[in-house]
């Protein structure tokens, strides 16, 4: 059957088509599609299958594990960084390993479209000792779903897929199975004490020398299933060797037909483990290898041979950001495979200027608000404002954030900060799904030592970035953030977002003098009660529909609202008026006070007419 | 038949739709398709730009001075992107003002923010309206009116009389444009 997928949803249909029937992770961009997918899968066809966002990584992860070491086909799926709060799950999965398969999908983010590093999960899974696979596109996610997950049966250990952005948001007319015959495995937990809890020193080592065994077993699997025969059949078109894994292989296979370049290509499904030795004797009848792949020198760095391997080390290709096919003409013409003229060069010989589009928060969110209050009480020369990750992160754009770290660090570097620099605020601001991800241990450690800090938990009730996946309390209610901090023996504040202004100042300004007074110690949690703009559930109940215009006999172009405020729709005109896009304005009412120093946004009556 | 498509706007201005329409097209004619869409973090108002590329390729990112048609659904945008224009390719764009003149490329701009103003078509149809203009206007665009109607059904039958609605207003204006 052949289906337009995209390459998150080749990856969903092909664990449904591999018999995985727990599937657990965490949002993160580019691989957040993967399990909603399952889910949808789950629904439409209702399948006996568990798929359900986990508290973060670690968690989704273990939970995933155990179900594998029960005896069934399961997988977890995470973004690269979301990897490395599952890794301490991960070392030691892969010394233990698993009965039923277990696929680990870490999606890469070359070119840090949306993440904060370039890390490359095929290092991690070479750190850890598990095979992974590198898909190239659409339809190779899907197949190698598959394969990862029989394979991780036969070897017993964890498998990766780590498709990078250009296959998780590609899109593909795919071929797959025509129907769905599922037949999960049963669950049985076998007790095997020496296994699934082996401890240090001696269950541990004998664990170690046989995920040793295994890694070299699986290193000589990928040569006599996939190196071998890929050898076997080339040719000897040039002197120069050409390797390439996942996305390198496609950008390189495209640079070659566009240039009609002339090599000896051999795509590398399992970059790691890789059978070296045998690999290096083909070498012998080549002049030079160049090595294609991202974003790390992964197969580079194991097939090392100084005096014929080029790639990333040698800076013969691109060492850092998304691969381009320029940069492999690059690489084609250093290696004397190409001589002729750069086809990808601009064709446009002037350049126009296009003002920016940096990152914003949406029309219309509440997070704007909020920040611009806790600007207006807690003054940025007397602050300092660590943040997260999440949706509003994007308050940068109206300088209300200072520090970003990984997710669940403004609340452990509120409390660095405040006893580095005690002459100093700090308020902290932190998304609800980032609170439960890994905002609560760092908030106990600050309650048991007295950090003074402000901690202001952001609460839209999703996790919005990523998709607007559900949130653990949205989803079960017993789970209150309030209750969780009161649990902590502290007080949690209260606040209600509102679309006018002064209350969210009124209640800020409130919340410093508790802070400043002298009978408050300790973190002052505050939790502001919200909603998403793009949450169609809810935001019906909290947006009141009042849409704004400029008068411009007002407007004296002070800068305020595009500076401090800003939000997408308000720009210049061609007069040097603030004017509002309207097809961009959410009707949200939030600078009808206060945000102009004239007070020159009006409600558009004409427009907000009936809606309030 | 190789035919590349950048398709650039802003989030929420519905440039996603339009690659899921081409898909359609394509397999409807059983032609290969791979697409990538660009975009930073930013749900709505941010940059997005989405790559369509037709026949035998293997990667689905459209580099600079190769694509044969680019859609601008806001200007700004369109000219963002003018890099990925291969020499005499087309560009479709809404916009005020006219593109700068001199430009490599076949251009074709369309206030189609003033007519959604003035209430022509509602403006979440921006982006079938600019896939009416891009019809009439490209005379190598690989899919018919009808393969596109087709897609539009297939996508979503309930809103697909208005999206056909909206084409067909396009293509009117547009073929006025040209006369």
């Amino acid at each position: 059957m052949k289906e337009t997928l995209m390459g998150n949803d080749a990856i969903a249909w092909g664990l449904i088509h591999a018999d995985v029937e727990m599937v657990s992770g965490y949002p993160g961009t580019p691989s957040s599609e993967i399990l909603g997918m399952v889910q949808k899968i789950k629904s439409k066809l209702k399948l006996p299958v568990y798929a359900e966002w986990a508290t973060n990584e670690k968690v989704g992860f273990e939970v995933a594990y155990a179900g594998a070491i029960a005896g069934k086909r399961t997988a977890a799926t995470m973004k690269q960084v979301g990897l490395n709060v599952a890794s301490d799950a991960l070392m030691s999965a892969a010394y233990i390993g698993n009965r039923g398969g277990f696929l680990l999908i870490a999606a890469d983010d070359p070119g840090f479209h949306s993440s904060q590093t370039e890390q490359d999960s095929r290092v991690f899974a070479k750190f850890a000792r598990i095979p992974v696979l590198d898909p190239s596109t659409p339809q190779d996610a899907y197949d190698m779903t598959r394969y990862g997950v029989e394979l991780s049966e036969r070897f017993e250990t964890p498998v990766m897929l780590r498709p990078v952005m250009r296959v998780c948001h590609a899109r593909e007319i795919i071929e797959m199975e025509d129907a769905t015959d599922f037949h999960p495995k049963e669950g049985k937990f076998v007790r095997n004490i020496p296994r699934w809890a082996a401890v240090p020193r001696d269950g541990r080592l004998q664990q170690g020398y046989e995920a040793l065994d295994r890694i070299e077993a699986i290193a000589a699997y990928n040569w006599a299933e996939h190196l071998k025969p890929r050898f076997d059949a080339l040719e000897g078109k040039s002197d120069v060797l050409i390797l390439a894994s996942g996305t390198g292989y496609a950008f390189t296979r495209e640079a070659m037909e566009e240039l009609e370049v002339e090599a000896d290509l051999v795509k590398v499904e399992m970059p790691y483990p890789l059978p070296v030795e045998e690999i290096r004797k083909r070498f012998e009848a080549y002049e030079k290898v160049l090595v294609v792949e991202e974003p790390y020198p992964c197969i580079e760095e194991q097939v090392m041979d100084p005096a014929k391997v080029h790639g990333r080390l040698d800076k013969t290709m691109n060492r850092i950001d998304e691969m381009k096919k320029e940069h492999i003409l690059e690489a084609f013409k250093k290696l004397g495979l190409y001589e002729g003229k750069n086809i990808y060069a601009p064709k446009l010989t002037f350049s126009i200027d296009v003002p920016p589009r940096p990152p914003a928060l949406c029309p219309g969110c509440p997070h704007r608000d909020i920040y611009y209050a806790i600007m207006k009480v807690f003054k940025k020369s007397k602050s300092i404002y660590p943040s997260d990750i999440g949706c509003y992160t994007l308050a940068l754009a109206q300088g209300a954030i200072d520090t970003i770290l990984c997710m669940g660090a403004s609340v452990s570097m509120a409390s660095g900060l405040s006893l580095a620099d005690p002459s100093k605020t700090v308020v902290a601001t932190i998304g609800d799904g980032t609170f439960f991800h890994s905002g609560i241990p760092p908030l106990i450690n600050a309650v048991y030592q007295g950090h003074r800090f402000i901690l202001v938990i952001l609460d839209n009730s999703t996790i919005a970035m990523t998709g607007r996946q559900v949130t653990p309390e949205r989803f079960n209610q017993t789970l209150d953030i309030g209750r969780i901090v009161e649990g902590m023996g502290i007080k949690c504040y209260e606040h209600t977002y509102s679309h006018e202004m002064h209350k969210n100042i009124d209640f800020f300004k409130g919340i410093k003098k508790i802070f400043e007074s002298e009978e408050h110690q300790g973190p002052l949690v505050v939790r502001v009660r919200q909603f998403c703009i793009l949450d169609n559930e809810r935001k019906d109940d909290w947006v009141p529909g009042e849409y704004a215009v400029v008068d411009p006999e007002l407007c004296v172009a002070c800068d305020q609202c595009t500076t401090v405020y800003k939000c997408p729709p308000m720009a210049y005109n061609a007069e040097g008026k603030i004017e509002i896009d309207p097809f961009l304005c959410a009707g949200c009412g939030g600078c009808l006070e206060i945000v102009c120093p004239t007070d020159a946004f009006k409600l558009d009556e004409e427009k907000s007419g009936g809606k309030q | 038949m190789k035919y590349q498509i950048v398709i650039a706007g802003f989030g929420g201005q519905g440039v996603v739709f339009l690659v899921k329409v081409l898909a359609l097209c394509a397999g409807n004619r059983d032609l290969k398709f791979l697409g990538t869409e660009n975009h930073g973090m930013s749900q709505r108002g941010g940059a997005v730009s989405c790559d369509i590329k037709i026949g035998d390729f293997s990667n689905p990112v459209i580099d600079r001075g190769q694509a044969d048609l680019l859609i601008g659904l806001d200007a700004n945008e369109a000219l963002r992107n003018l890099q990925l224009l291969k020499e005499g390719g087309h560009v479709v764009s809404n916009a005020q003002d006219p593109f700068p003149e001199g430009l490599p490329f076949q251009v074709h701009t369309i206030d189609a923010n003033a007519q959604a103003l003035a209430g022509e078509f509602p403006i979440q149809g921006l982006n079938v309206f600019m896939l009416g203009v891009t019809l009439a206007t490209v005379p190598d665009f690989p899919f018919s009116i009808e393969e596109i109607e087709t897609a539009l059904r297939q996508i979503n039958a309930k809103v697909a009389d208005q999206n056909i609605e909206v084409l067909h207003h396009a293509l009117a204006d547009a073929r006025e444009m040209g006369e």
